[in-house]
């Protein structure tokens, strides 16, 4: 048999016997499982948070410290402007008191109320208004600014009510908006990213097993730790291509038992490609993204003897891969910036700035020339992983590290 | 010896780790068919020299050729290795260890299970055939590694201690199977410092001490190498009679007849004998006692002892 021959085959039979060892146990299913259970936790974490938010949201409350027909004023105002604001961004009901003594002492004392949360109050003449507001970067006191405005305006022109009858008819877009663009980027980074951590970070523990059942030595012995390498890194391949596979099938036929306003939010997003197009780059550049990483977990999990010194080891180039995350949300954020450029060259956030990429641009020449480049990056680290990886696993018998020897083989 | 007819050849191997020469310059030279012994004490680079010779690791300097290839690697396929540390996957039923063994040389997976079933069966272990290694006695499983290395009928078996941790049972199974493989035609390269099984299996041998290759040859050959034993029983014994034996005449401790070992001198015994007879000693027993590869290896690797602290 030809040695490129043999090497497939070596490779593969090292990555059939990871790929069913990892896949044909009950650990497994909780493993494919896991962000059901993430997402439940989420969503328990929500609820609790919602309960809480609107247990608060009860005794929330601005108030006007105004005479009656100054606080009719108001609240037309605040009937009028209070729907262009979005419920989760909005301001608390308003309530208006009528002035006792000193206002400004009044007010005070409402700010202060320890049965209601009180973020702004106003008082004094609706054309000078006084705002005291307890949250420096709270726009609670301006809005309250904006609603004596308006009352004084009305005031002055003798309105009593709108002048306009506003006629509202929902168009769909013929093309995609730049925020569905920039939302489906962000969605493509995040899922990516967190993807090529949970499955690339399976690699780190894969040679504890050999090491600790002593079987590397038949492996070496047999095929070529290069081939041993490489067979993992298929085997676990494999499994993360199952892992997507599943929770993909479920992803495509979750819209239709999604609530139709969310399903419609959900088909706003949407990528400058095209979507069967965008899947394509999104599976090539999480293979990219998983071997670029699943190569250096491969090795560090290689150098380590104990489970002590593979968590050691991880958390750096965990600190590394959340970097190049950061780097590539910034690229999201700010399409065709020199951060952008730089996030797309680089070859460990080249694939999730290029993801990005795909959702916020429509050429398409840029990604295959980022394939061939990370696909370069990807020999590169595979290579001198093996190396390392050969290194690691015969330490045991093995003469010095030298990065002379390394280098030099 | 032709090189053609030679299943490994190794000129001048050295490995060094850091300063120490692990190995020092072992020359070796396998005969095809034959089973070849490699003793040596403890951390004498027996194991270093086989991984040496499997291509586990590269020699700092020196050439081998293992099946004609001068590169091991490529001869993998046709090469069986049991490690010194045993090792397989305790998930794995071991039917399927045997087969992913065999698979890794390049033996197809069914064939490897069905090859598996058969020689578990033979080897009196059918009962484990679909027996995850987790449930099997240390014995059990070393012989499943040990069918494991086997499965696919290679020209070249190498056992780095391979009765290391087996029962006397299993010892003899693994002494049956090798040379079962021998009468295939394959040749069997092993280590051991337990001289029983060299002694019974071995057609050629090499003791290793200190990195070095001290003795290589035959059994026959490592013997030879130490002067025969004599064993005297005298008729009437009597304080007098040392002056008559060699100087390193030594006297038993009295379980043996009381009688007297003394190394054959190259002369023969028949001067000593008619001595002892003249003086009125009489001859009640005599034996001429061979000595043993454990002699001999006790005295190579003692000289390779006494070099070393020189």
């Amino acid at each position: 048999m030809s040695s490129p021959r043999k090497l497939v085959r070596q490779t593969l039979t090292i990555a059939r016997r990871d790929f069913v060892a990892t896949v044909m146990t009950p650990m497994f299913l909780l493993f494919l499982l896991a962000p059901l259970l993430f997402a439940s936790f989420g969503a328990v974490g929500g609820i609790g948070a919602a309960t809480v938010g609107r247990s608060t949201e009860d005794k929330e409350r601005i108030y006007a410290i105004a005479a009656p027909a100054d606080a009719a004023r108001l609240m037309a105002a605040d009937r009028m402007i209070r729907p262009a604001v979005k419920r989760d961004d909005g301001f608390p009901p308003l309530a208006t008191v009528a002035p006792t003594g000193d206002p400004a002492a009044q007010a005070r004392k409402l700010l202060s109320d320890p049965d209601t949360d009180v973020p702004a109050v106003l008082y004094g003449p609706l054309d000078k208004p006084q705002l005291i507001h307890a949250n420096p970067t709270s726009t609670t006191a301006s809005y309250m600014a904006a609603l004596a405005e308006q009352a004084v305006r009305d005031q002055r022109a003798g309105l009593t009510g709108p002048l306009s009858t506003p006629t509202f008819t929902r168009v769909e877009r013929s093309t995609t908006s730049l925020g569905g663009k920039s939302a489906a980027g962000f969605f493509a980074v995040v899922t990516l990213f967190i993807v090529t951590l949970m499955l690339a970070g399976q690699a780190v523990g894969t040679m504890a097993e050999e090491r600790s059942n002593k079987v590397i030595e038949v492996l070496a012995a047999a095929v070529p730790l290069e081939s041993v390498f490489l067979g993992k890194l298929v085997g676990m391949f494999g499994v993360a291509v199952l892992f997507l596979a599943f929770w993909a099938t479920i992803g495509a036929n979750i819209g239709t038992l999604l609530p139709p306003e969310l399903a419609a939010g959900l088909g706003r997003i949407s990528p400058a490609v095209g979507f069967p197009t965008f899947v394509a780059l999104y599976v090539a550049y999480f293979t990219m993204a998983y071997m670029l990483l699943g190569s250096v977990f491969l090795t560090i999990g290689a150098q380590a003897t104990t489970p002590r010194e593979i968590q050691m080891l991880t958390l750096p180039i965990t600190i590394f891969q959340m970097a190049m995350f950061g780097f590539a949300l910034a690229a999201v954020s700010k399409p065709g910036s020199w951060i952008a450029t730089a996030a797309e060259l680089f070859p460990f956030s080249s694939p999730f700035a290029m993801v990005a990429r795909a959702a916020t641009g429509a050429e398409l020449w840029p990604h295959l020339a980022a394939i061939a480049w990370q696909l370069l990056w990807v020999s590169v680290t595979i290579a001198l992983g093996a190396r390392l990886f050969r290194r690691g696993v015969l330490q045991s018998a093995g003469p010095k590290f030298r990065w002379k020897r390394l280098l030099g083989r | 010896m032709h090189t053609d007819k030679l299943a490994l050849s190794a000129t001048g191997l050295v490995k060094r780790f850091g300063d120490r020469r692990v190995v020092d310059g072992i020359d070796l030279t396998v005969p095809t068919g034959a089973v070849y012994g490699v003793l040596g004490p403890n951390g004498a680079g027996k194991t270093t020299t086989l991984r040496m010779l499997l291509g586990i690791i590269e020699p700092d300097e020196g050439t081998r050729t293992l099946l004609g290839e001068s590169s091991p690697r490529e001869a993998s396929d046709r090469v069986g290795y049991l490690p010194e540390e045993r090792g397989l996957y305790p998930g794995m039923k071991a039917r399927e260890a045997i087969a992913f063994m065999g698979a890794l040389r390049g033996l197809d997976w069914s064939v490897g299970r069905k090859r598996a079933a058969t020689m578990l069966e033979e080897a009196g272990l059918g009962h484990a055939v679909d027996q995850k290694i987790r449930k099997l006695s240390k014995g059990m499983a070393q012989f499943v590694q040990l069918l494991g290395s086997v499965v696919h009928r290679p020209d070249f078996l190498v056992l780095d201690e391979p009765f290391s941790g087996l029962d006397p049972v299993n010892q003899e199974r693994l002494e049956a199977l090798i040379r079962a493989e021998r009468d295939r035609g394959a040749t069997i390269l092993f280590s051991t410092h337990v001289m029983a099984h060299a002694e019974r299996l071995c057609d050629r041998l090499a003791i290793i001490a200190g990195g070095k290759r001290r003795f290589e040859g035959t059994v026959d050959d490592a013997r030879g190498m130490l002067p025969m034993k004599a064993h005297y029983v005298p008729h009437h014994p009597a304080p007098g009679i040392a002056a008559l034996l060699p100087v390193d005449a030594e006297q038993d401790d009295g379980t043996r007849g009381g009688g007297w070992r003394f190394t054959l001198p190259p002369e023969g015994i028949e001067g000593i004998l008619v001595k002892l007879i003249d003086a009125g000693y009489g001859i009640s027993g005599l034996s001429i006692e061979r000595p043993g590869l454990h002699d001999a290896f006790v005295r190579i690797v003692g000289e390779q002892a006494l070099e070393q602290a020189a």
